[in-house]
């Protein structure tokens, strides 16, 4: 989740307020304050006074920005939320944007409001682009579902016009460049064209934001346009725009950049965003608004949640200290979230607002009371035992990747075009060394054996592990199956070496089992057997074939086993 | 000087050495005259001289090189029978008496006679006016001695009793065994000259303290090794051990033995069965319903990018789910855009079925949590796994292709938030050793009251142990579980490299067998 700069100057006048005192933060009060925003202080630099701060949770995008930590911070120190009264005013807007048909094939909804009396700084401007930039790109998904805008406001004559419009028929002088060109060519030369043209795929028709005198503002979710959309450190009016393809989204978005902006001293003008048809909050929709709505959580559910008698006033102050609108009764809370906000899916959510507000630290851990038995998988036991007796017949064990390259698991073992030869392959391979799964185990141990030639002989190696065996029948079209490998690799190394290991662990597990000639790639003919467990084969045994040796670049004679401990755990 | 102690832990071969080197007084003696009078084997000599030199008993006095002639195989069977030129000068004499004619092609199809022999013969004994060569190339013997072919007859007789100092022959015959001696480019020769090294070896004054020690001894017969005979005839009463010098370095020896990292992997999992936990165990391949639908991470989540996941390539979508299962997942559609059942208002998309099947390599272990609660698991319940998992990372020294993650659910009745502090203090003092730990809050789709764990490990400070939190209802629910669940994870490869003195997350898997097997792991 997002990375952002915030400065200490900036902070410490946002935890202020408008007007109050300011006082120094140091970096360890601003370490104790970050729980409250699940933030984690990734760096900072005393001579910048740039704090370097990652904040985890996905669903408050309110909090990505240095007026959002602050906020959250000086709620906790006042003890409720200071209210923006740009959400509850009831006055109708003089302004308007109207929206043109069609779009809601294309990119539908809209949100806006003008900021005046704010001028805008050097750090406020950093602030407001990173602020538009991580919500665009993770909230909005890449300007998919949300984009921003920001204009002077000086340009613009009201009402602002949403529209459709044939890409080749308008255009105008993007941000970043100094000729004008259409909207079509902005897609096939602008930067943003070639990153973000891709959302606006198969529509002859783009979306376009134009004032009432037709001069362009932008080109949604694109590129703004270069006279009216450059904001510049002293421009003291602004106008924003919020559009995308999710109303509520759009909108939280536009509430978020509201609060942020009066935060900083802006006074906000609402907007009335006119549609051509009804949307779920009607045919004119005021913007900047809340989009949520009080919830009843029945006080017990909190308490069960947090394993604790709480009080409502206590649980009442604790919500508010956090931002909400809370009315208490005796056993229930009527809650509602600050306009900035939109993430309860669940009352659970709202418990753990509680928590935070309260401090994880407060709360004293018990012991869970019921009793369980422990243990281990029937397979897990089986390869345990398997690897132990490995142990003391003086193999070291090794692990491995379980994904590894096509070369490695087939072609250096002879097996291009057999049936051994099929494996589990990804579709979007980064790099060919980890292009597949693992078929068997024997490759894992060649592959240490080959950067071994300098280790002290003999080397005897196994490994018990997981590997994906291609299979038609099951559902995912593989199983996954633990099986076990050893490998002895020195002068004498041979078959009854390996036969002897096998018979070793067959006998202590108590299975019968038979070997039958095998003819295998791999191994040399007349030197390998498939070894049978009730007529059913789980592993084979031989002598490697010296151009496997070859491949692999090995220098002594190898044998080695492999067996199915998946089989054996089944069936044992 | 010279004690007790010393002498004990000498060898037989030792002792021997020493003995002989007193026979004579205190002169140098050569090493070919030691073996003699120690009647011991040239390996047996040099192994205790070596030793005696090691123990400072024996000191050597001085180093010569002398050339030795010997006979090379060709050289044995040219005494038994005859050298080249001797053959060719007889040859030819018998021609020559019996009027027959014989010529230089005719002698290179005698049997045993090389063409490069018969040209180098007949060069020297022409040269040596032992034979002409008349008109048609025909040998012709002028009964003219030739003092190569005796030379060289006298000295087969002479070397092959054994090999002989070169300076021992005069200037004449020397310079014969210099011409057919093998060299490289010539190893077809009858002699063969060799440099000996001949040392000389004189007693230090500990090694005389040490043979007059042992002159006054009437040893008994000394043994180096208990012997099942010995042990039979009850003779090792009789015998004397020889004591060994003991603080020699061993030799090594290529030993079986468990991984370093498996070793802490298990020690892990003994630790979470102690505490009552059960393993379960999932697949590698998984579809995206089990690795991130059931868990209430939405189909746009940022997480569930082509650049997160691995995808597979065939076949791309598991086929037709079970019924059961296919229950479940319009249970878990339902809930992802409405919330369903579950009392929430869900994330507020179209979900994709088709999306939902397509098959990918387990990123998160909680996957297979997601199974074990569909599966009906026990309540209460306590379950881990340790399961390997795939990101579609750039593989550096943080980051692997595949690696372990620890984690597991704890179902019941008492499950609350508090419940899970206790059960994560739990893990911070048996896992990690730690007294001091903190909790931070933390985000994860899956979880409502999330937790993150922080320890002070003994040696580590404070660290991030695990993440953990109670499992939202929307993941619990449709799955058919209506108790509250912990879902918790440990990160414990940090742990892990200190334990093992590695700083690179791809050592964990490292195919150097060396490294492996001299790791000791510090758990």
């Amino acid at each position: 989740m997002p990375t952002i700069s915030i400065f200490k100057d900036d902070f410490e006048r946002l935890l202020a307020g408008n007007g109050g005192p300011r006082t120094p933060v140091t970096v360890e009060q601003l370490d104790a304050w970050l729980p409250l925003v699940k933030g984690e202080l990734k760096g900072h630099n005393p001579a910048t006074g740039e704090w370097r701060i990652e904040l985890q949770d996905s669903n408050r995008p309110d909090l990505w920005c240095c007026e959002g930590i602050a906020r959250q911070v000086r709620i906790k120190r006042e003890g409720r939320l200071a209210p923006y009264p740009f959400f509850a005013s009831k006055r109708r807007p003089t302004k308007r944007v109207l929206v043109g048909r069609g779009l809601e094939r294309v990119r539908p909804y809209v949100a806006a409001c003008l900021a005046t009396g704010y001028r805008v700084t050097g750090e406020g401007l950093a602030q407001l682009i990173q602020t538009q930039e991580k919500l665009a790109d993770i909230y909005g998904r890449k300007r998919r579902t949300v984009s921003i805008g920001l204009y002077r406001l000086a340009s613009i004559e009201f009402p602002v016009h949403y529209d459709l419009v044939k890409p080749q028929d308008v255009g105008f002088a993007p941000l970043g460049l100094d000729t004008s060109m259409t909207l079509a060519e902005m897609l096939l030369v602008h930067p943003k064209g070639l990153e973000y043209g891709p959302i606006l795929a198969g529509c002859d028709q783009v979306p376009f934001l134009r004032d009432a005198v037709g001069r362009p503002l932008s080109f949604p979710p694109i590129i703004n346009s270069r006279e009216v959309g450059e904001v510049q450190v002293g421009d003291e009016d602004l106008f924003v725009e919020v559009t995308g393809s999710n109303l509520t989204m759009v909108m939280l978005t536009l509430n978020i950049f509201a609060a942020n902006l009066a935060d900083r001293g802006a006074m906000i003008e609402p907007v009335e965003v006119v549609y051509p048809h009804k949307t779920e909050r009607g045919k004119a929709v005021r913007t900047p608004s809340a989009v949520g709505r009080p919830r009843a959580i029945p006080l017990s559910t909190i308490e069960e949640a947090l394993g604790e008698r709480l009080h409502p006033a206590d649980v009442g102050r604790f919500l508010k200290a956090y931002g909400y609108a809370v009315a208490a009764s005796k056993n229930t809370l009527t809650v509602k979230l600050p306009p900035y906000r939109d993430d309860v899916m669940h009352p659970v959510d709202v418990v753990e607002d509680v928590a935070i507000c309260r401090g994880y630290g407060s709360f004293t851990p018990i012991m869970p009371s019921q009793f369980t038995v422990g243990g281990l998988s029937q397979l897990e036991q089986v390869a345990d035992r398997l690897r132990e007796l490995m142990v003391g017949m003086g193999f070291q064990e090794v692990i491995s990747n379980i994904m590894g390259s096509r070369q490695d698991m087939c072609d250096a073992m002879r097996l291009e075009g057999t049936d051994w030869a099929k494996v589990v392959e990804v579709a979007n391979v980064m790099s060919q060394s980890y292009a597949c799964l693992r078929q068997w185990i024997l490759p894992s141990l060649l592959r240490v054996e080959a950067a071994s030639s300098r280790a002290f002989y003999p080397h005897r190696i196994f490994e018990a592990g997981e590997v994906a065996i291609p299979n038609n029948a099951s559902p995912t079209g593989s199983c996954t199956v633990v099986r076990i490998a050893a490998l002895s690799a020195h002068a004498g190394a041979n078959f009854s070496e390996v036969h002897s290991l096998v018979d070793v662990l067959m006998y202590y597990i108590e299975r019968e089992y038979t070997l039958e000639a095998l003819e295998h790639p791999s191994f040399l003919v007349g030197r390998a057997g498939r070894v049978l467990c009730d007529g059913k084969e789980i592993g084979f045994i031989g002598e490697l074939h010296p151009e496997v040796l070859e491949r692999w670049q090995i220098g002594v004679p190898v044998s080695a086993f492999e067996l199915d401990v998946t089989c054996l755990a089944i069936s044992g | 000087m010279a004690n007790p102690s010393l002498i004990d832990s000498l060898h037989p071969l030792e002792i021997k050495v020493l003995v002989a080197m007193t026979r004579d007084g205190t002169r140098a003696v050569p090493t070919e005259e030691l073996g003699r009078l120690a009647e011991l084997e040239p390996s047996q000599l040099s192994m205790a001289i070596e030793w005696l030199l090691a123990k400072s008993l024996l000191r050597m006095e001085s180093e010569s090189v002398t050339p030795f002639v010997s006979l090379t195989e060709v050289g044995e069977r040219y005494f038994d029978t005859a050298a080249p030129v001797e053959r060719v000068l007889s040859i030819a004499r018998e021609a020559t008496t019996h009027g027959r004619r014989v010529t230089i092609q005719d002698l290179q199809h005698i049997e045993g006679l090389e063409p490069t022999d018969v040209s180098g013969a007949v060069g020297c004994l022409k040269k040596e006016g032992a034979i002409l060569i008349v008109q048609g190339g025909c040998l012709e013997a002028t009964g003219r001695p030739s003092p190569t072919a005796e030379a060289i007859r006298s000295l087969l007789r002479e070397v092959h009793g054994g090999p002989r100092e070169l300076d021992a022959f005069p200037e004449p015959l020397r310079r014969v065994i210099q011409q057919h001696a093998v060299r490289r480019g010539n190893p077809k020769e009858p002699f063969r000259v060799d440099e000996r090294v001949t040392r000389a070896f004189v007693l230090t004054a500990e090694g005389q303290a040490a043979a007059q020690l042992l002159a006054g001894q009437t040893a008994p017969e000394e043994v180096s090794q208990l012997t099942p005979e010995l042990l039979k005839d009850g003779a090792w009463r009789t015998k004397r051990f020889r004591k060994y010098t003991i603080n020699l370095p061993p030799p090594r020896m290529a030993l079986g033995k468990r991984h370093p990292y498996r070793e802490f992997l298990d020690s892990v999992k003994h630790k979470l069965i102690r505490m009552g936990f059960q393993e379960m165990r999932g697949e590698l391949v998984e579809t995206e319903f089990w690795n991130m639908d059931a868990l209430f991470m939405p189909q746009f989540h940022p997480a569930r990018d082509i650049h997160d996941v691995y995808f597979v390539k065939e076949p791309t979508h598991a086929r037709s789910q079970a019924s059961e299962e296919a229950g479940l997942q319009s249970r878990v559609a339902e809930t992802h855009e409405s919330g369903g059942r579950t009392g929430s208002t869900g994330w507020r998309y179209r979900f994709d079925i088709e999306r939902s099947n397509r098959l990918v390599l387990r990123s998160q272990g909680t996957a297979v949590s997601a199974r074990t609660l569909a599966s009906n698991p026990a309540i209460p319940g306590k379950y881990f796994s340790i399961a390997r998992c795939f990101r579609y990372d750039q593989v550096d020294a943080t980051h692997a292709t595949d690696f372990f993650q620890i984690e597991g659910i704890v179902l019941g009745r008492d499950i609350n938030f508090r419940t899970l502090l206790g059960l994560l203090h739990l893990f911070a003092g048996e896992v990690a050793q730690a007294k001091e730990i903190r909790f931070l809050p933390a985000y994860f789709p899956f979880t409502e009251p999330s937790v993150e764990l922080h320890v002070r490990h003994p040696r580590l400070g404070w660290m991030e142990l695990g993440g953990a939190g109670l499992f939202r209802p929307e993941v619990t629910i449709p799955l058919g579980v209506t108790v509250p669940v912990i879902a918790w994870g440990l990160g414990l490869d940090r742990m892990a490299m200190v334990a093992l003195g590695i700083h690179d997350i791809r050592d964990l898997f490292t195919d150097d067998l060396e490294k492996i097997r001299t790791t000791r792991g510090r758990f």
